[in-house]
């Protein structure tokens, strides 16, 4: 391999590891804007993405196949209820403890996350299970670089989420409502937005997209299991951070960095890829120093 | 109505919690401590034996790697069948008590400490190399005697402080039986990749260094972490050193996914995993990808004439295949049962002293006689290849 075909494919793989990132941190991203929770449950809610499509992949794939067909009936059912699943999670234990000081909240997520990951681990006896579909590994050649379909449809699907959560949050009043209760719950109220119903909306929202994320990560690595949230839970809220906590296009574009400097870390010259971690996130604390809010954050002050 | 929905709640969380210990295996008490213990004493008063003898099993039964651990819980327990439908080890009942070592350090220190302190009087267990380290010094200073059937870095070798016998080989006798497949595969340069955990990263070097002094080239000597589910950059990272033959010393579940992304990136080249990826899971995770992967492995139940009799019995018990561990967890509790015979006492000392003396032991997977240090002294490692999604022999 040149170094241009190098540099190409770690720019792929930074690419496509970055729209997970990306996917998961939205939602981190969107319920710290509007009720300035750390939802810590969120890559278990991802987790649960995975599972439910694996489940609904089993039921869909006899008269759907496991093609690209059944893929994307089990990953749109999968973001379906694992949205509900994330509105039920904020009705339970958060709804309850908004009025509580904020740390009691943070700790209800610890404890909402370690419900999931636990019943799910119970249910499947804490073994791996493989993700089988019918996707093969074929693709375009760019000099010796390989890039299948499935990458590239998982790339363009990641898009085509993010553009229409952008119409969504931009163009449609439930979108101005978010935005609206971001700002000012209190207000919002008098102004007669059912502010519950929106917070609840936003769950869902967020929910389906950790949801996709899942789906996606399951096809593209073929194996799924009860702690899968755990790693990209981390790197995801890492994300939302660096690209300014609260902000949606934020998330987008800190996902993509981090995925992107995690695929530079690997080909550092003399110390080897388990430094790859250490290199992105030592880049990230010295971008924080500078710039705390992250990318495209506002400063604000009395956050957490 | 808030105290009733929370009333709600509480139930709710309950009876989950009480779901999930009835899953558990009726001989296990992982997390329960106790409860099964006094369930099998009131079973024991039935039968005529004098008193019993408590045999501890530390199994992963949770976690990436509890599908051997229960393999290995499960073999254990149809040799403890098996021995007290004779009339048990010197006429005491075999009773066991399980803790989960979880493939992890902490947590297997825990399971150590529990065992110990219910008093067992020897512990059959060890399935993670980096888990079982730790517990050497529990068992040490309690002078447990320690059978391990599946854990065999050779870091567990100096910090054993004479209770613990190892009866899998090392990973030294592994690494030449991989070198030896590496050079008759026509193989020159390789690449190596291990999880940076006790095992793998012991045989990953151990396997580097025997390559080196034959005179072959290691090109890639890569690491991937724990957790990680993308492997692409690595992936691109080894393609760029064209190595002819790859060979990744970890556990199946990352190691199917490793395969899936090699290929998918097109990596061409041999690839040879170690005996830890030894499972179908691989190859269903894997997929396609998996064809002709070969394995160094331990020899499997299918391969061994003498284990006809316990894959059956397994089968029929379980409804599931025995896996990779099972007959050498088997064969360390008959391990067990033949030493505390010969010492004719359950005295821990007099027990360690007749293993260290066993010589030549007919188990399902050979026979067990120790080196100085412990170690088996034979080593059993065969050499198996994946064809049309299941292992095939490949000697």
């Amino acid at each position: 391999m040149s170094t241009f075909d190098i540099i190409l494919q770690q720019l792929i793989n930074g690419l496509l590891i970055g729209s997970f990132y990306s996917l998961v941190a939205l939602g981190y991203s969107m319920v710290y804007g509007i009720i300035m929770l750390l939802n810590f449950a969120h890559g278990d809610i991802y987790m649960a993405g995975a599972f439910v499509a694996f489940v609904m992949l089993a039921v869909v794939s006899p008269v759907l196949g496991a093609g690209w067909l059944g893929i994307v009936a089990a990953m749109i059912a999968s973001m379906f209820l694992v949205g509900l699943l994330g509105v039920f999670i904020q009705r339970v234990a958060y709804r309850p403890m908004l009025g509580a000081p904020r740390l009691s909240i943070l700790i209800t997520a610890i404890g909402v996350s370690l419900v999931l990951y636990n019943s799910v681990m119970a249910i499947t006896d804490g073994e791996f299970q493989a993700f089988t579909t019918d996707l093969g590994f074929a693709g375009v050649d760019v000099g010796s670089v390989h890039i299948t379909y499935t990458q590239i449809i998982l790339v363009v699907a990641t898009a085509i989420l993010m553009i229409s959560l952008n119409w969504f949050i931009s163009k449609t009043m439930y979108g101005k409502a978010m935005r609206a209760i971001a700002l000012d719950k209190d207000a919002c109220r008098l102004m007669g937005i059912n502010v519950n119903k929106i917070i609840a909306l936003t769950f869902f929202v967020g929910s389906s997209l950790a949801a996709a994320a899942g789906t996606m990560a399951g096809v593209y690595y073929g194996s799924i299991h009860f702690f899968m949230g755990f790693v990209i839970g981390l790197k995801a809220f890492t994300a939302a951070v660096i690209g300014g906590i609260g902000s949606i296009p934020g998330a987008m574009i800190g996902g993509l960095v981090l995925g992107l400097l995690e695929a530079a870390g690997t080909q550092l010259p003399f110390i080897g890829s388990e430094w790859k971690d250490v290199f992105a996130f030592g880049l990230l604390i010295l971008l924080l120093v500078f710039r705390p809010t992250g990318i495209l954050g506002k400063t604000e002050i009395e956050r957490m | 109505m808030k105290k009733v929905f929370l009333l709600a709640l509480v139930i709710g969380l309950m009876s989950l919690a009480v779901f999930g210990c009835g899953n558990q295996p009726p001989a296990s008490d992982d997390q329960q401590s106790g409860e099964n213990d006094q369930a099998e004493e009131q079973t024991g008063e039935q039968a005529s034996f004098d008193g019993e003898l408590k045999i501890g099993i530390m199994v992963p039964t949770t976690g990436s790697e509890a599908t051997y651990g229960k393999d290995m819980e499960n073999a254990i327990q149809i040799a403890v069948d098996e021995i007290n439908a004779e009339g048990g080890i010197l006429g005491k009942k075999v009773v066991t008590t399980t803790g989960d070592a979880a493939c992890d350090p902490q947590m297997a220190t825990a399971a150590a400490s529990k065992l110990v302190s219910s008093d067992v009087t020897a512990v059959v267990g060890g399935y993670c190399s980096g888990a079982t380290l730790p517990t050497l010094s529990i068992y040490g200073d309690a002078n447990v005697p320690l059978v391990i059937p599946a854990a065999n870095s050779t870091k567990l070798i100096p910090n054993n402080p004479g209770n613990a016998f190892m009866i899998n080989g090392t990973g030294a006798h592994q690494a030449q039986k991989a070198t030896a497949l590496f050079e008759r595969l026509g193989a020159e340069k390789i690449a190596i990749v291990h999880q940076g955990d006790g095992y793998s990263e012991d045989l990953a070097k151990i396997t580097n260094d025997v390559w080196e002094e034959d005179g072959h080239e290691v090109v890639a000597f890569e690491v991937v972490n724990k957790g990680e589910q993308d492997f692409s950059s690595l992936v691109t990272n080894v393609r760029s050193k064209s190595p002819d033959l790859l060979y990744w010393t970890a556990y199946y579940a990352d190691g199917g996914m490793l395969i899936k992304q090699l290929r998918q990136g097109g990596y061409e080249g041999e690839i040879v995993v170690g005996d830890g990826s030894n499972s179908p899971k691989l190859m269903e995770i894997a997929g396609n990808a998996a064809e002709g992967v070969y394995v160094t492995s331990n020899p499997l139940v299918e391969y061994l004439p003498a284990a006809k009799k316990f894959m059956e019995d397994y089968k029929a018990r379980f409804n599931n295949d025995p896996g990779p561990y099972s007959a050498l967890s088997y064969d360390g509790l008959y391990l067990l049962a033949d030493a505390i015979e010969r010492a004719g006492s359950t005295d821990k000392e007099a027990i360690i002293k007749a293993l260290a003396e066993t010589e030549g032991l007919e188990g399902l997977a050979g026979k067990v006689s120790f080196t100085e240090d412990n170690v088996l002294a034979e080593s059993n490692f065969v050499v198996l290849q994946a064809k049309g999604g299941s292992w095939t022999n490949a000697e």
